[in-house]
């Protein structure tokens, strides 16, 4: 803490933003924000999922130029922005999503933009990139080709970008929400290695705990505006946590009281694509399976194969004792297969269209809203939509608009209002809650709360351990593509994180 | 649940604003077009307003004149239609040169080989082959596409290329036209006249040399096919999932590869009655120097008419007033006739233009209004 | 003499070559800056006339005679092609039209255009006064002394010929040596990487874009002045497309580029100088013509090999947020 103090006390703030203000259509995504940035520090930005630490970030970017208030770095105000231009400030960013040329060399994408020479030398910027790894400790090869790579090596990749630009301010957006554990340790190392050598760091994210750990000063964004500012020393994960949310989180839900019955999902064993490696599982009616797991450690594809997107290269699926393996989609969604998909974008929604012919989707080649001849009833479709609407709360002008038009979680609300229209007797739930507000979530663990009142299975995948505890009876890890523990709803959190590392931990049941 | 939905303010459906919209954006389209083209005009001299004037007063001068701009505007309307069908499925399908010339193709050796056929009969089976043909090319990109996931705008761009060559070879073989006395010519022969499609013009008392035919009427009716199939009918809907979030659509247990497929064939069956008009109304044989190009000229005429079928009818009599025009410019005015066909560019070009610009406000301009909406309090 | 038949015929497809490595080198710019273009045709087109007028009003009308005429008139039908294609950079890049979409629009225009011009330039609409001035043809020094008839191929070649063999020189290493071709290449595969790291995109595509009419134009102009010596409608004969299916093949690279077009250029010459060789005789010539299209679909769906485009090409980019 004393580097703090002294920070307090002596050298002015390397980058100071005040009141800066960005509106985006119909929304205002940072209100009169100010935050300063010291020399050497870890300086992390907390909030919740579209609490305004992204733009704010790309603000002092230069990709977004601010409605109002302003930047100054070293006590120079900046004029103009551009990334160019908060590159010369010594001001770096590495995007949550990377942005890398695949085909090109570790070195061709380090050097993209500012090659220093009309007719480039490969060799000798080789050796740069590798001596600039080198020093910061680096684990990378600069002739490999980016497509090659692993996730932490990418992530390297544009760490590398970044440093090879000379900056002092390194600007990170969410950057451990891709890696696995192994991969978020060695990043804090280079981290930490990073802070020594003089660099300043800023850090976005909304995992508390990584927070805790790596930062020196946190700052709280909530819904656009800071809300406050504190050292890990001074706070705790739950004071954290209230800030951000602005009410005690974890609203306790009660878990209604419910006869857990017959098997109605079972996986056998599921190979497929090297992401599911002998997955075995098994769902019940009335009961809610929470699947935790670090992203990326086969959940997609888990989902997936149950519901018929994608063919499991091995083992069976079978549904209320009726093998579906390999059916097509259409076939178990009439079997009684709900889907909530984690992607509500790209899997759930077409955009596009409006909110009735979204509310049909699934069942519109079924009686009564198409005909046998295959002719669509506009008439029923849109009575079939008005209901859901009204019965869900989607708050739209008119269910002519597009789904487009709609926020995150009056699009989930349509979406949940159409999965579970057609009494599914199996609810697949992926990341039912990603990128909405506390409202929307409350509202979506309500209704996954209620199938399993009806007596219905549901399968819930989710990367978030608040998530599982509040809805699961029971609770499996996955890693690499295989079940590595099963634990009951109240078991330490601690046991279930290292069964999310891959310790495959002895059943608990 | 005991929640009260939000008021539901009363809002003009989203295709009435689109329409508005769309209509607006051609418009202006228009103006900026016409504009443009009044610099060419003046640089040759002579007067917009008059060049303009000719070039309308020409279209519609008397009922032959108008005759033969619908007999321009009949192809434009299968071609724009198959590029339409297709387009809105998410899938260009600029095969539809290729397709509609393996149609004459077929078309013409079907009214050659069941010329035993009677009365109308003959003209039905030429029509049935032309739609057979045009599926049948359709088809290869189709399958190629969900198949193997070959892009459908390259190969068939290689497709019509082979289309040209094939046409070439069977003019100049199989179906090569052998008058008595040795002479040969690289054209078919003579169809029957039952195998052509019965004049209209005469209804209307237009002369002779106008063949407007029985394949506009078709025209409108496959453009009315086309609307309810995209508006109203099951694969309508399942294509414009497909063609915007294929994802979505296929978790929706919609599939996509069958869908593509069945819209290729849709559209290669319009694509194939595009060379009817040349075929079987205007020449009654394949000639060596056959009318190209039409399938390309579809893809403007579609654009132009917004890929909206009765837009696309619409865009096909504009185009076909233009086309007309040309002869007017060479007679009466000192601009070129080419002009017109710049003319035509630069419009399709600003219609694209400023429908990019458009729908971007639009866009823009929902998004507000449904942040608008999210601002309503909770009601409990 | 069947030595003699093949030379020729290799004669013929060096021409053929020219014709759709210049075109293909055109098609290379564009989309390896990420606009696809399928107007290349319509930019050959509107070399051909040009080319052709600039040929007759440098040589004829300013009395500048051979060779000097011939050069400023492909130069000026290379200068005119990228003129034309600056249409397609501001529809697809400024406007972000659909690059098929423009592409197709451009190829309608050129025909109505090139006649426009025609009619300008020579007072009729489909064809120049034949017999325009050219350059000398060449022999090459060696080679075109080759026994048994096989000379002949390297005999009484335009002077281009040449230079669209040595042009992947310079090519390649402005794409694979050079900051810019790094940055080029980078727009084509992930914009958004370029623009993240202050470069700027919508140059990089200007330049593409242009360069490919720049080449298309030269070889339009080459195929009216040097091969057929006066402008006629249709005279690109759909090399455009031929051209487009050589730069698939090649996988976007200028070197097998070259593979590419010679075999597709061989392809059209088999027809004109082999019809009468065993088996070809068997085989009708549109067949033949057909060949590099089926060899394309035919790698396109990965029977053969497998090709990777640009990964960017054909998507409209548009800078994010503000700014």
């Amino acid at each position: 803490m004393s580097d703090v103090e002294a920070g307090r006390s002596g050298a002015p703030p390397l980058v100071v933003m005040e009141h800066i203000t960005k509106r985006f259509p119909g929304v205002v995504a940072n209100d009169d924000v100010s935050l300063e940035l010291r020399e050497r520090e870890v300086h992390a930005l907390v909030g919740e999922n579209g609490a305004g630490k992204s733009t704010l970030m790309r603000v002092l970017y230069g990709m977004y130029s601010p409605d109002g208030g302003r930047i100054l770095v070293r006590g120079q105000e900046v004029k103009s922005s551009s990334p160019r231009v908060a590159i010369s400030l010594g001001i770096g960013m590495v995007h949550q999503h990377f942005v890398l040329v695949d085909p090109f060399t570790v070195t061709e994408n380090v050097i993209l933009g500012d090659e220093n020479e009309r007719v480039l030398d490969m060799d000798a910027a080789h050796e740069r990139v590798g001596e600039l790894a080198q020093k910061y400790g680096f684990v990378v090869n600069p002739r490999a080709v980016v497509e090659d790579l692993s996730v932490g090596e990418e992530q390297r990749v544009e760490i590398l970008k970044v440093l090879y630009r000379g900056v002092d301010v390194l600007i990170m957006d969410e950057p451990t929400a891709v890696l696995t554990p192994a991969e978020a340790k060695e990043l804090f190392a280079n981290l930490r290695q990073l802070r020594e050598a003089g660099k300043s760091i800023v850090f976005i994210s909304h995992k508390l705990d990584e927070v805790l750990e790596i930062a020196d000063r946190i700052t709280v964004l909530r819904r656009g505006k800071v809300v406050g500012e504190t050292t890990p020393a001074r706070t705790s994960k739950a004071q954290l946590a209230e800030m951000m949310v602005g009410r005690p989180v974890l609203f306790r839900l009660e878990k209604p009281d419910v006869e857990i019955g017959e098997t109605v999902l079972q996986l056998d064993e599921l190979h497929g694509e090297g992401k599911l490696n002998g997955l075995s599982l098994e769902v019940h009616s009335g009961e809610i399976l929470g699947v935790a797991g670090v992203e990326g450690n086969g959940q997609r594809e888990l989902a997936e194969a149950v519901i018929g997107l994608r063919r499991p290269s091995g083992g069976r699926v079978v549904l209320n004792g009726t093998d579906i393996t390999g059916e097509h989609v259409q076939a178990i969604r009439n079997l009684g297969v709900g889907y909530i998909p984690e992607d509500r974008h790209e899997q759930g929604l077409v955009l596009n269209m409006t909110l009735w012919e979204n509310a049909v989707l699934g069942q519109h080649d079924d009686e009564p809203y198409s005909s046998r001849w295959g002719v669509l009833s506009l008439r029923t479709i849109k009575e079939l939509a008005s209901r859901l609407v009204q019965l869900f709360d989607v708050r739209a002008r008119s269910i002519d608009v597009t789904a487009g038009t709609l926020s995150g979680g009056n699009q989930q609300k349509l979406i949940l209002a159409r999965e579970l229209e057609t009494d599914p007797k199996l609810l697949v739930a992926s990341q039912p809650t990603r990128g909405l507000d506390v409202g929307a979530i409350e509202f979506v663990w309500r209704q996954i709360l209620e199938q399993k009142a009806a007596g219905r299975a549901v399968l819930l995948i989710s990367a978030e351990l608040d998530e599982i505890y509040a809805l699961s009876d029971r609770i499996v890890t996955v890693y690499e593509g295989r079940i590595t523990g099963e634990y009951p709803p109240d078991a330490p959190p601690e046991e279930v994180g290292r069964g999310m590392l891959g310790d495959v931990a002895a059943e608990v049941t | 649940m005991a929640t009260v939905a939000a008021p539901v303010e009363k809002v003009r459906p989203p295709w009435v604003s689109n329409l508005g919209g769309q209509l607006f954006s051609v418009l202006l389209a228009f103006v900026v077009a016409l504009f443009i083209g009044a610099l060419i005009i003046i640089g040759y001299g002579e007067n917009p307003l008059t060049v303009y004037g000719t070039l309308v007063r020409f279209a519609f001068k008397d009922v032959d004149s108008f005759g033969y701009v619908l007999q321009i505007a009949t192809p434009l309307i299968f071609s724009a239609l198959a590029i339409a069908v297709c387009f809105k499925g998410g899938l260009f399908n600029i095969g539809v040169e290729g397709q509609y010339l393996v149609g004459m193709l077929t078309a013409s050796w079907a009214a050659l080989t069941f010329d035993f056929l009677p009365g109308p009969l003959l003209m039905w089976t030429a029509l049935l082959f032309a739609m057979l043909g045009g599926m049948i090319w359709a088809a290869i990109p189709a399958v190629l596409k969900v198949k193997t996931g070959a892009h459908e705008v390259v190969t068939t761009i290689m497709l019509n290329g082979i289309a040209v060559n094939l046409l070439g070879w069977a003019l100049n073989g199989p179906l090569k036209y052998r008058q008595e006395g040795g002479q040969v010519a690289a054209r078919t022969a003579n169809f029957k006249d039952n195998a052509l499609v019965p004049d209209l013009g005469h209804l209307f008392g237009m002369r002779e040399s106008v063949h407007l035919s029985w394949l506009l009427p078709l025209g409108f009716v496959a453009a009315a096919i086309v609307w309810f199939v995209i508006r109203r009918m099951r694969l309508g809907y399942e294509a414009r999932a497909v063609g915007s979030t294929p994802g979505s659509a296929r978790a929706g247990g919609i599939s996509v590869g069958a869908v593509q497929i069945k819209l290729f064939m849709l559209s290669g069956a319009l694509a194939g009655l595009i060379g009817m008009q040349q075929l079987l109304a205007d020449k009654g044989y394949l000639p060596v120097n056959f009318v190209s190009q039409l399938g390309f000229t579809g893809i403007a005429v579609a654009f132009l008419g917004q890929n909206n079928p009765v837009g696309i009818v619409a865009a096909s009599v504009v185009w076909g007033v233009l086309s007309r025009g040309e002869s007017a410019l060479q007679l009466e005015t000192d601009v070129p006739r080419e002009f017109v066909i710049i003319l035509q560019g630069i419009l399709i070009l600003s219609v694209m233009v400023i429908y990019q610009i458009t729908r971007r406000r639009l866009a823009r301009r929902q998004l507000q209004a449904a942040a608008v909406v999210e601002q309503v309090p909770e009601a409990a | 003499m069947p030595f003699e038949d093949i030379a020729v015929a290799v004669q013929i497809a060096f021409t053929y070559y020219t014709v759709i490595y210049l075109t293909g080198i055109g098609g290379l710019f564009s989309e390896r800056s990420g606009i696809v273009n399928i107007g290349l045709e319509g930019l050959m087109v509107v070399g051909t006339v040009t080319g052709s007028f600039g040929t007759y009003y440098f040589s004829t009308k300013l009395g500048l005679g051979v060779p000097m005429g011939p050069i400023l008139g492909l130069l000026f039908g290379m200068a005119c092609g990228a003129l034309f294609a600056l249409v397609h950079a501001l529809a697809t890049i400024t406007f972000r039209v659909d690059q098929i979409v423009s592409g197709v629009v451009i190829n309608l225009v050129a025909i109505g255009l090139a006649r426009f011009l025609s009619t300008l330039f020579f007072g009729q609409a489909t064809q120049s006064d034949p017999g325009q001035p050219h350059l000398t043809p060449w022999d090459i020094p060696g080679l075109s002394s080759l026994p048994w008839g096989l000379g002949r191929a390297f005999s009484g070649l335009s002077p281009v010929v040449p230079v669209a063999f040595l042009v992947v020189i310079p090519v390649t290493f402005v794409l694979y040596r050079t900051r810019w071709g790094l940055r080029l290449r980078s727009a084509g595969e992930n914009p958004e990487a370029t623009r993240s790291l202050g470069v700027r995109v919508a140059p990089l595509r200007y330049v593409g874009v242009l360069l490919s009419g720049a080449f298309a134009g030269l070889s339009g102009a080459f195929l009216s002045v040097e091969v057929v010596y006066n402008w006629r409608e249709g005279q690109t004969l759909g090399l455009g497309f031929i051209a487009l299916a050589a730069l698939i093949l090649s996988n976007w690279n200028p070197k097998r580029l070259m593979w590419a077009a010679f075999l597709f250029g061989f392809a059209q010459a088999i027809p004109l100088r082999l019809a009468d060789a065993p088996l070809i005789r068997e085989i009708p010539d549109n067949f033949i013509r057909m060949t590099p299209y089926v060899v394309t679909i035919v790698v396109l769906a990965g029977f053969v090999g497998r090709v990777r485009p640009p990964a960017a090409a054909g998507r409209a980019y548009e800078s994010a947020g503000g700014v």
